[in-house]
């Protein structure tokens, strides 16, 4: 699904590279939580695999074109933006050219937020907003989802319908998911891998080596 | 008062702009970037003082200026993108600057009074078509952009990975801007053009509603501002863009009134 390598990257474009020389294969149908150090790149290695960013050197090859993103909410959201639920789906929708606006019924049925269809986005509360967003993110039904911190600053209740919602999607439709990741037990109970960022490098576990590193590390 | 050619002129710029200015405005404030009307208005101004000075038509040389302006501050984000201000000091400083040398060397034969204030007389035959031209493609161009526009407005990021084509949309938008001060200011006058840019949709963001009713709103809160401002600059015989102004406080002042009071009640 996703193959990056030798990927070289820095803000400045010059030494010392925040990502240097990482390599990550990434499987169909696998669930990767990235971990790593505040300020160990994880958020940028999402922004240059979207193409947000671009790399200095090396290469990111993706399968697929459908890919649903979703952003870390408290770094992109307006509170004071006047639109409701509706309209942010529908510019979405219209985006990926899919006429059929009836998906977004579905969509917000799905993740139980249909009763918010014509709510002001700026109204809801903080989990609200983010299953908003991974709503929208599922439209045109993506093979890749990608999350940046999806719980961050998010009631613990909410976190467990999200990773619950996006364990559902991974298992039952085989939606690949790549989820930066400040919450370990999230990263433990729903991944397939771990994908820890350390020193610009990507070291890949499956989550027993992970647990047990853990525990030798005594964490 | 409708008999009068030069009345009918100005309603029509009028209402052309009184449709435009808060439309393009919806978008401007809700990127944070309201100052870029104030901005291309000085921009406009160097515009304005090219053509007088050289003798061309000075809404087209206010539109040739303020639409290179507004590519250069768009083009200057991606270098200044922490400081997005600093861009608009920097453009403001070059416009002001060619304004003042042109106008004050004396070489500029019309009444610059009636581009800073605006006027209702001086809308001509020729000033009416540029203004009904480039006003009607600029509306064109925003009914087709629109709903990528309010993507990109909203969540850029989110605009780009959806497919979205940002820097072009945002490029687009720029000279839309630019041509929206352009063929405003003959009406409106150079002084006030940003304030109708931002103060109709300051008034329609007091009505806490979604996107669609906010912008609608904002052009009905623009026409009433400008068509009151009109016609009472032509009761008083004053500049239309003093009248205008006092109006746009005014219908802001009402919106928050009536929503006071429906709060109380």
């Amino acid at each position: 699904m996703l193959i990056i390598n030798n990927l070289i990257f820095s803000y400045t474009g010059r030494k010392p590279y925040i990502l240097n020389n990482l390599n990550l294969h990434i499987n169909e149908g696998e669930y990767v939580s990235i971990l790593g150090e505040n300020g160990s790149a994880k958020s940028t290695l999402i922004k240059l695999i979207l193409s947000l960013l671009k790399p200095i050197s090396g290469s990111i090859k993706i399968n697929t074109d459908k890919i649903g993103y979703v952003a870390q909410r408290v770094e992109n959201f307006n509170t004071q933006f006047p639109i409701t639920v509706y309209e942010m789906l529908k510019i979405h929708l219209k985006s990926l050219k899919i006429k059929d606006m009836k998906c977004i019924d579905k969509a917000l049925d799905d993740i139980g937020m249909l009763n918010y269809k014509y709510s002001l986005m700026g109204d809801m509360s903080g989990g609200q907003i983010q299953k908003i967003f991974i709503a929208r993110a599922l439209l045109g039904n993506p093979k890749l989802l990608i999350l940046d911190e999806p719980s961050t600053g998010i009631d613990i209740a909410s976190q467990d319908e999200i990773y619950s919602y996006i364990k559902h999607l991974n298992v039952h439709f085989g939606i690949t998911v790549i989820s930066v990741e400040h919450n370990l037990n999230a990263a433990l109970n729903n991944s397939t891998k771990i994908c820890v960022i350390k020193n610009g490098e990507a070291n890949v576990y499956t989550v027993d080596e992970y647990s047990r590193f853990l525990e030798v590390a005594n964490v | 008062m409708f008999e009068y050619s030069f009345m009918q002129n100005a309603l029509i710029a009028g209402l052309i702009i009184s449709i435009l200015c808060p439309a393009v405005g919806a978008f401007l404030v809700l990127k944070r970037y309201s100052m870029m009307g104030d901005t291309l208005s000085h921009a406009s101004f160097a515009g304005v003082a090219i053509g007088l000075v050289f003798g061309y038509n000075p809404i087209i040389t206010a539109f040739i200026f303020t639409s290179l302006c507004a590519l250069l501050i768009e083009f200057l984000r991606d270098y200044f993108k922490k400081y997005a201000e600093l861009i608009l000091v920097i453009i403001m400083t070059l416009s002001i600057g060619i304004a003042i040398t042109l106008i004050s060397s004396g070489k500029t034969n019309a009444n610059i009074n009636s581009f800073l204030f605006g006027s209702i007389l001086t809308v001509t035959k020729n000033d009416l078509v540029t203004v009904l031209v480039l006003g009607v493609i600029s509306l064109i161009v925003l009914a087709l952009l629109y709903n990528k526009l309010i993507y990109v407005t909203f969540d850029e990021d989110g605009a780009k990975v959806s497919g979205i084509k940002i820097k072009l949309i945002n490029y687009i938008f720029a000279l839309l801007v630019g041509t929206t001060v352009s063929v405003s200011i003959r009406i409106m006058g150079i002084l006030v053009v940003s304030s109708m840019i931002a103060m109709p949709v300051a008034a329609a963001l007091q009505l806490h509603k979604g996107f669609n009713v906010t912008f609608i709103s904002s052009i009905v809160f623009g026409f009433i501002a400008i068509m009151t401002g009109l016609f009472s600059s032509y009761y008083i015989n004053s500049a239309p863009g003093g009248t205008i102004a006092l109006a746009s406080v005014a219908v802001l002042l009402v919106v928050i009134l009536i929503k006071k009071i429906g709060k109380a009640y």
